[in-house]
């Protein structure tokens, strides 16, 4: 099993009775729901009144809350941390243990039990929604509850790796690539022990002047074409057209020359990293069938024993 | 009697504000931290690639860094503290040979590849995103430890 990316970084929130029997009971107090709620309400069989508006996701506002830090520090100057995480904790499983739901197993054993799809959830923007909601509430004297009272039952889903079997395709290359590198390294060890092996083609001096040839031919070529262009656009062009001044014919010749040697250019570089792509061609072959090379090799070697 | 209720509302207010940060900082943090595991992945997949086009195992290796025995020279980045306490910045300095301050491309080749290049400014951006995500989580556990408290103080009343 592999880890992949995180997919959706939202972080969720499984409702709790209490939430939804509270969204029911004030349903009608809503002016605007959003999409996900009013959905989530369907589909936990939750009816809306007709006059409730349901709003897109984009359209709510959703910013980092201003807090007050003074006001922070001055509520929470008479607290002592010690006692708390300890409480927090057997307060968090009594209400995992009283839900009895898949929570609880998630939270135990992760690796085991891969995580389940929740269906019904509020997102970040729903949450934003109900506490704006409930500042208006508590200012009409609706109801006196806040947020963290409602949401404190409910469990947090958090953004979670998916876990993902991996490909047997690349296992099997995977498997096969390690073969071949482990071949490639027992044929460099054993070259000098075993006379047969000796003789690769890419050891010989014949086959790296072979290929170098063919380079400096190309080379070359190039550097005869754009000769000849310059001496076209020097002594041609003054042959056929009468005498003209030394200067102009100098720069005629250039001209041919930098023509040529621009479309020149392109087929140089087309051609040299052809001449790549064929060096590397043989060492992946080798790869892949040793064997078979080693035979081919020896033949070569029968033919051309000086080559060395 | 009125001033209490107030003081109560005031806290439960806070406390509904800080569960939403809280949610908005696991969000972000979450989101940089895939954007770092993209990052360096994306890295690691240049480098390789550098070695790939380059031929052979030697080219760019572990071998071409200096050692214990080698000519010293000064950190181009560091990480450091920012105004706010609970924070870390990333400083970096020029380039700087004179005084010390190496480019660390220089020791695999005098012209490197323009994938080397990229993969160096791959993990770059991984460096800024690590700090970034330090300071989120730090942001994170703060928040906690104040809801903590501050559930503690509401219970309380």
């Amino acid at each position: 099993m592999l880890k992949s990316t995180i997919i959706d970084t939202r972080v969720r929130l499984v409702p709790s009775v209490t939430l939804l029997e509270f969204l029911d009971a004030k349903k009608e107090h809503f002016e605007k729901v959003p999409e996900n709620v009013a959905k989530l309400m369907k589909n936990e069989g939750y009816t809306l009144p007709l006059s409730t508006q349901i709003v897109k996701e984009q359209e709510l506002s959703i910013k980092r809350p201003n807090i007050d830090q003074s006001l922070l520090r001055r509520l929470c100057a008479d607290v002592h941390v010690e006692a708390e995480p300890a409480a927090k904790s057997t307060g968090k499983k009594n209400k995992k243990a009283a839900k009895g739901k898949q929570s609880s197993s998630e939270e135990v054993n992760e690796d085991a039990e891969p995580p389940k799809e929740y269906k019904n959830v509020l997102y970040l923007t729903d949450m934003h929604w109900l506490n704006d909601t409930l500042i208006q509430m508590r200012k009409d004297g609706i109801c006196n509850l806040f947020l963290f009272e409602l949401i404190e039952s409910s469990d947090l889903v958090l953004p979670e790796n998916e876990m993902k079997p991996r490909n047997p395709e690349l296992e099997a290359r995977c498997e096969r690539l390690r073969a071949e590198q482990h071949n490639r390294e027992y044929h460099k060890m054993t070259k000098n022990v075993d006379a047969g092996l000796k003789h690769y083609p890419e050891d010989t001096i014949a086959y790296q002047i072979k290929s170098l040839n063919k380079q400096i031919i190309a080379v070359l070529q190039f550097v005869f074409s754009v000769a000849a262009g310059f001496t076209f656009g020097f002594f041609g062009v003054n042959l056929m057209v009468g005498p003209l001044p030394f200067g102009f014919r100098i720069l005629l010749g250039v001209i041919v020359a930098l023509i040529i040697a621009l479309a020149e250019m392109y087929f140089l570089a087309k051609k040299l990293h052809e001449y790549d792509e064929v060096l590397d061609a043989p060492k992946r072959m080798q790869q892949t069938a040793p064997k078979p090379h080693r035979e081919a090799q020896s033949g070569v070697q029968a033919l051309k024993p000086h080559a060395d | 009697m009125v001033a209490e209720k107030l003081d109560k509302e005031a806290a439960g207010q806070l406390l509904d504000a800080m569960y939403l940060d809280m949610f908005h900082l696991i969000e972000e943090h979450t989101q940089c931290r895939v954007n770092l595991e993209r990052a360096n992945a994306s890295g690691a997949i240049l480098l390789a690639r550098t070695r790939f086009q380059a031929g052979g195992c030697n080219s760019v290796s572990k071998a071409q860094i200096p050692t214990e025995n080698s000519a010293e020279f000064n950190a181009l980045c560091r990480v450091i503290k920012a105004k706010d306490e609970n924070e870390v910045n990333i400083e970096r300095h020029e380039v700087d040979k004179a005084n010390g301050y190496v480019e660390p491309l220089h020791w695999f080749s005098v012209l490197p590849p323009m994938s080397l290049r990229h993969a160096v400014t791959k993990f770059r951006d991984c460096i800024e995103l690590v700090a970034e995500s330090t300071n989120l989580q730090r942001q994170l556990t703060d928040v906690l430890s104040w809801i903590s408290k501050l559930r503690q103080s509401v219970l309380k009343q």
